[in-house]
């Protein structure tokens, strides 16, 4: 799969929006947009979810996988015809690994304005680190 | 380990027609089909960002317009109506790994008629803002009785 993925990149990427949704019960997902940074110190991670509030926000870390669902607050009022629609109504689903990288216990999140910001501390052990010569 | 950023093509939905503010029913595709050729000549899919994805929405006494904005400060939002056509600018700052990038997002929206632009309304909440647009009271038609003689 990924000898294929680098001669026609379009086979290796996943449609935005998949049907099946990461979990069962989240039904139809779409990845939002995000940007990742990063320090000697951490990881940054910036997530674009408008219309997510700290309540309809979660954010696990099992398996090495680090993963945020934020599900949209907003409902279509009773009497309002929608006349275009470009968003969608479908849950905001994030998948990362990192594979052991990242300490979970230190995450630090502050979700303002639907700008989700994180900021992944590096483990210890990749740390950079100097060696003593004896 | 590194974190590699994958560009994904952000696919929306279009739902075309004719009666949406007097904008072309290809509009949508075109755009779309832009963006396909597009990426099919880069081999990247790029991720703009300075797209405003917007919802219009209709009931009896308004129109209602929402577009995600994520991250914008208030005041850096303009809603402006010219000339029958509503325009939504919106500024973003942010700061990565010390630098300062600045992004600009617009988007203009043709209006129908029965929008009375004098009491338009703006809400910005959790990066979403949602601007009301009454629209004009109809008069009751009045109906008038002749005598023929």
């Amino acid at each position: 799969m990924s000898l294929f993925s680098n001669v026609i990149p379009s086979f290796g990427r996943s449609n935005a929006c998949d049907a099946n949704g990461g979990a069962a019960d989240l039904g139809a997902t779409v990845k939002p947009a995000f940007r990742t940074s990063e320090t000697a110190e951490a990881y940054g991670l910036t997530v674009y979810l408008p219309g997510v509030t700290k309540e309809n926000l979660e954010i696990t870390g099992e398996n090495d996988q680090i993963r945020i669902i934020g599900r949209r607050a907003f409902k279509q009022p009773e009497g309002w015809t929608s006349l275009h629609r470009e968003t969608a109504d479908a849950t905001f689903e994030l998948v990362l690994d990192h594979t052991g990288g990242v300490d979970v216990e230190k995450i630090q999140a502050q979700l303002q304005d639907g700008v989700l910001q994180l900021t992944l501390p590096k483990a210890e052990a990749l740390k950079p680190r100097k060696i003593a010569v004896s | 380990m590194r974190i590699v950023r994958y560009n994904y093509p952000n696919y929306r939905r279009f739902v075309p027609s004719a009666g949406l503010f007097d904008r072309s029913p290809w509009t949508g595709l075109e755009t779309e089909i832009d963006r396909l050729v597009q990426t099919a000549l880069t081999g990247v899919a790029t991720l703009t960002g300075s797209q405003v994805p917007v919802d219009v929405f209709e009931d009896q006494a308004n129109t209602y317009v929402r577009a995600e904005l994520p991250g914008v400060a208030r005041e850096a939002v303009n809603v402006e109506v010219v000339d029958g056509v509503l325009n939504l600018t919106a500024a973003r700052k942010q700061q990565n790994d010390g630098q300062e990038e600045s992004t600009s997002f617009s988007r203009s929206i043709t209006l129908s008629d029965d929008v009375q632009p004098e009491k338009i309304g703006a809400a910005y909440e959790n990066g979403v803002l949602t601007v009301t647009l009454p629209k004009r009271e109809v008069a009751t038609p009045k109906k008038v009785t002749v005598e023929v003689r």
